[in-house]
């Protein structure tokens, strides 16, 4: 009798480390929760506000929630960040509530890292999902279930030389604009200026098969990454239009460095990069001698001006014994329109609240970052935002695409017909992703 | 070493190797789960296992708990068969908690319990039955089966964080420790058998030893039959004896004296008609005191008063009978109640009394017979007196014999003295005994 009851107590105990509930017992529990956070920005623009945005919302956190510490270890770079969070995770430390970057979403959910968000949402009858831009809210989606919140977001925006359209005599296209009136514009700007037999001045520098996919509505893979779309005639369109916009520049390979030095009309760059170089005096330093504006992305035949968003979200510990505090947290962090707006002042990203954006008040803002006539409306940004193309997440994506650039490539350069070598191309892709999983 | 224990010590040594295993299998787990950290390739793990791996300080003490829980429960007794079976099935969870804890590197537990149910279930069915399942379980509770449906990190890959020549060593380690154990668990299973059967030789040894003890039984059963038999024919020569001289000592002596007074009273009659007139008198008293003696003897052969009264009625009928036909002055004494007798010993006191009464009026001549029939402890005692000419030179007679003889089939004692009178003593020891004393 006395071994069993020594047995018993002996598997509470265990069942009670195993269960990390020992540490709800008096003799270990910390009323703090921990945030993880990087120092520098998401958007690899240092703008000297590392954790401004952090502790103004811990401040106003704590004040709303009396006796709940929210602490945060600083001076972990952006790169480290991820390695850290690993190894906090391994310790059985990590933070209650932590940053997600874009890239390793899937990784953490599917190493069963971030707890499910599900209950705390139907839970909480002062959350309402559709505050949040759909898109940078279905980033913190995976197969249908939400583990993440958004926090600040970034679509891909086309930058655009006005002084090169100017003395080439063509208008600034509208947000409406296609990839007709893309080629014409690059068509017509590809040209030798000094005339010393050499093209100098060019249309497009970085706009890749994958702007054109999103902009032409493609799907390319499959939700769990297992087959690839690739022969789908929409993909096919929007290859042999890289194919034609290639063809402009006569084989010449132009850098982005010749964009910085003003002989580019088109560049695709996030929208962060617009913040951080519009506002003086960063502008100066990169982009000088001509002037330059944000456009959506060009539309193709069979899809609209969207393009892709890169999102940074929070997420929960797995393991936290504060989930309701860390929920309280998030929902702060993400959801309160002060903190959400001062994305706007010391960040580079876009807040992932449609009201923060479209409020008047941070159109005044916004209009101070310009030094001349504003083509973005902040209306034109919300747009971008809320229809953007959520990237799909499954894991290794990153060599899948890796595969698919390579298969592009090899269909552009091949000399037979884009139809075949597509087909082949994309039978040896879902090779490649049987053989990966 | 003692060979009946010797199954227990190979369990002993196969509980203490799979502590090793289990500490071994921790400790290193722990050491490269904890070299991914220090060395900063947590993420690289992470992403290649896509599971967090448990927290390192708690590998060992979670599966050593259990693993001590799963030793306490294995040295818990259990008297049914049911109580049995719940705790098998409760060790094979912890089992499986271990297993898991060791992402199913080692599942050699399993052995443990089997081996315990082995010696518990000594029926051959249901041994096999149990241990089949258990070894189901067992095979159930594969890494490359279970990590097809769930995700498991497997051993392979935490150890991978030591270089290749480092992990084979480890690894091979591993593999012995794995071998050790089944070679250790295969040994017991042999040498518990060996026991087995030694012990099912043991016990068909008893067997033949009782079945020859039980023959020689019967044969002595028979041999006694064959005595109580011959003895049984003794009894009925020496009755027919006794008889004899029952007739001769009566009869032949009354018919002797009536034939000799008959011839006198021939020679007699003519010459003195009154003289053999007294002498016919004294011939008819004799004749009269013949048929008497006759009378007694026949009733001395069968006490039938035995088949309708209870012994001590019996005896105070035959005595009182005996009073009045013979004027012998007889004072008896019978304390309790003298029930409980079976037939034989009711008829072998009976018989003791009437042959000492009549031994006393026949050969000593007494006119007084004192007796006295009590109980000391488990014995009952018969004591007989006279007043008679005695005997000095005791000649066992027909009469004395015979009671010696009865008494002693009932372990009984007889003595006797004939120096004052004749006093008989009898002890019969008392086999019921209990009502007696509750009387």
């Amino acid at each position: 009798m006395i071994r069993a009851a020594v047995c018993v107590i002996l598997l509470i105990v265990i069942w009670m480390i195993a269960s990390d509930s020992y540490k709800k017992l008096p003799g270990f529990y910390k009323d703090v929760i921990r945030i993880g956070v990087f120092s520098d920005s998401y958007w690899d623009v240092q703008n000297g506000y590392s954790y401004k945005i952090l502790e103004d919302a811990i401040a106003q956190f704590e004040e709303q929630n009396p006796g709940v510490r929210v602490e945060y270890v600083s001076g972990i770079i952006k790169d480290d960040y991820s390695e850290w969070l690993s190894e906090q995770i391994m310790k059985g430390d990590a933070p209650d509530v932590f940053f997600v970057l874009g890239e390793y979403f899937n990784d953490f959910v599917e190493a069963g890292v971030l707890k499910e968000l599900t209950p705390f949402i139907e839970g909480d009858q002062n959350f309402f999902p559709d505050r949040y831009y759909t898109s940078a809210y279905e980033y913190g989606n995976y197969e249908g279930i939400q583990y993440a919140l958004p926090y600040e977001c970034a679509p891909k925006l086309m930058f655009v030389n006005k002084s090169i359209l100017e003395r080439e005599g063509l208008a600034m296209p509208d947000d409406q604009w296609t990839w007709e009136d893309f080629y014409k514009i690059c068509s017509e700007v590809t040209k030798d200026t000094d005339g010393n037999g050499t093209i100098d001045q060019f249309g497009t520098v970085g706009y890749t098969w994958e702007d054109a996919f999103d902009s032409n509505g493609v799907i390319l893979f499959d939700e769990r990454g297992k087959e690839c779309y690739l022969t789908d005639k929409k993909a096919r369109n929007a290859i042999s239009f890289i194919g034609k916009m290639g063809e402009l520049n006569k084989r010449y390979s132009v850098s982005s460095k010749e964009f910085a030095m003003g002989n580019v009309a088109f560049q695709p760059m996030l929208f962060s990069e617009y913040r951080a170089y519009k506002s003086y005096p960063l502008s100066i330093k990169k982009y000088s001698g001509f002037e330059w504006d944000c456009l959506t992305m060009p539309a193709g035949p069979e899809g609209r001006n969207i393009s892709r968003l890169d999102t940074l979200t929070l997420a929960m510990s797995e393991s936290t014994v504060h989930s309701r505090k860390a929920w309280e947290l998030m929902k702060f962090l993400t959801g309160d329109e002060k903190i959400q707006s001062e994305i706007f002042s010391y960040s580079e990203g876009v807040p992932v609240l449609k009201e923060v954006v479209e409020s008047g008040e941070n159109q005044k803002v916004f209009s101070g970052d310009s030094d001349t006539g504003n083509v973005l409306s902040l209306s034109m940004l919300s747009d971008a935002v809320e229809q953007a193309v959520v990237v799909p997440r499954f894991h290794d994506y990153d060599s899948a695409i890796a595969e698919v650039d390579r298969a592009v490539r090899n269909i552009l350069e091949g000399s037979s017909n884009v139809n075949m070598e597509t087909i082949i191309q994309n039978r040896n892709i879902n090779n490649y992703l049987k053989t990966k999983q | 070493m003692d060979k009946e224990r010797f199954p227990k010590y190979v369990l002993g040594m196969m509980k203490n190797l799979n502590m090793v295993i289990i500490l071994y299998l921790a400790i290193v787990t722990v050491h490269s789960l904890s070299g991914y950290i220090f060395e900063h390739s947590a993420m690289d793990f992470l992403m290649k296992v896509k599971r967090m791996p448990m927290e390192p300080w708690k590998l060992p003490v979670i599966s050593i708990g259990l693993y001590l829980c799963l030793l306490l429960l294995l040295s818990i007794p259990c008297k049914s068969k049911t109580n049995f079976l719940f705790k098998t099935i409760i060790e094979l969870g912890i089992v499986f908690a271990i297993s898991y804890a060791l992402n199913f590197s080692y599942t050699g537990m399993v052995f443990l319990i089997i081996a315990e149910t082995m010696s518990y279930f000594s029926d051959m069915k249901q041994r096999i039955i149990l241990v089949a399942s258990i070894f189901v379980v067992y095979m159930l509770m594969d890494y490359n089966l279970l990590s097809a449906k769930y995700p498991i990190i497997s051993m392979e890959t935490c150890w991978a964080y030591y270089n290749r020549e480092t992990q084979s060593l480890l690894l091979g380690l591993r593999n012995i420790l794995n071998s050790l154990n089944m070679i250790i668990f295969i040994s017991y299973t042999i040498v518990l058998i060996l026991a087995e059967e030694k012990e099912k030789e043991r016990i068909l040894g008893l067997n033949e030893r009782l079945n020859t003890a039980n023959q020689e039984l019967k044969l002595a059963n028979k041999k006694l039959e064959e005595y109580a038999r011959e003895s049984e024919k003794t009894a009925e020569t020496r009755e027919r004896n006794r008889l004899a001289r029952e007739i001769h000592d009566t009869l032949g002596h009354s018919l002797t004296g009536i034939i000799t007074g008959i011839d006198a009273c021939v020679m007699l009659v003519d010459i003195a008609p009154e003289a053999t007139k007294e002498q016919l008198k004294a011939i008819a008293n004799v004749a009269r005191q013949g048929v008497k003696d006759v009378r007694r003897s026949v009733k001395a052969l069968r006490p039938d008063a035995l088949e309708t009264l209870d012994l001590k009625s019996a005896l105070i009928q035959m005595i009182e009978e005996t009073k009045n036909s013979t004027g012998v002055q007889i004072i008896y004494q019978i304390e309790g109640k003298l029930k409980n007798f079976n037939k034989d010993e009711e008829n072998i006191v009976y018989r003791i009394i009437q042959e000492s009464i009549t031994n006393a009026i026949r050969h000593g001549n007494a006119n007084k017979i004192k007796i006295r029939i009590d109980r000391e402890f488990n014995m009952l005692k018969i004591h007989v007196e006279d007043n008679g000419v005695g005997c000095d030179n005791i000649q066992k007679g027909f009469g004395l014999h015979h009671m010696e003889e009865r008494l002693n089939m009932l372990n009984g004692s007889l003595s006797y003295c004939g120096e004052n009178g004749f006093i008989i003593d009898a002890k019969i020891p008392i086999r019921w005994g209990t009502e007696e004393k509750n009387d």
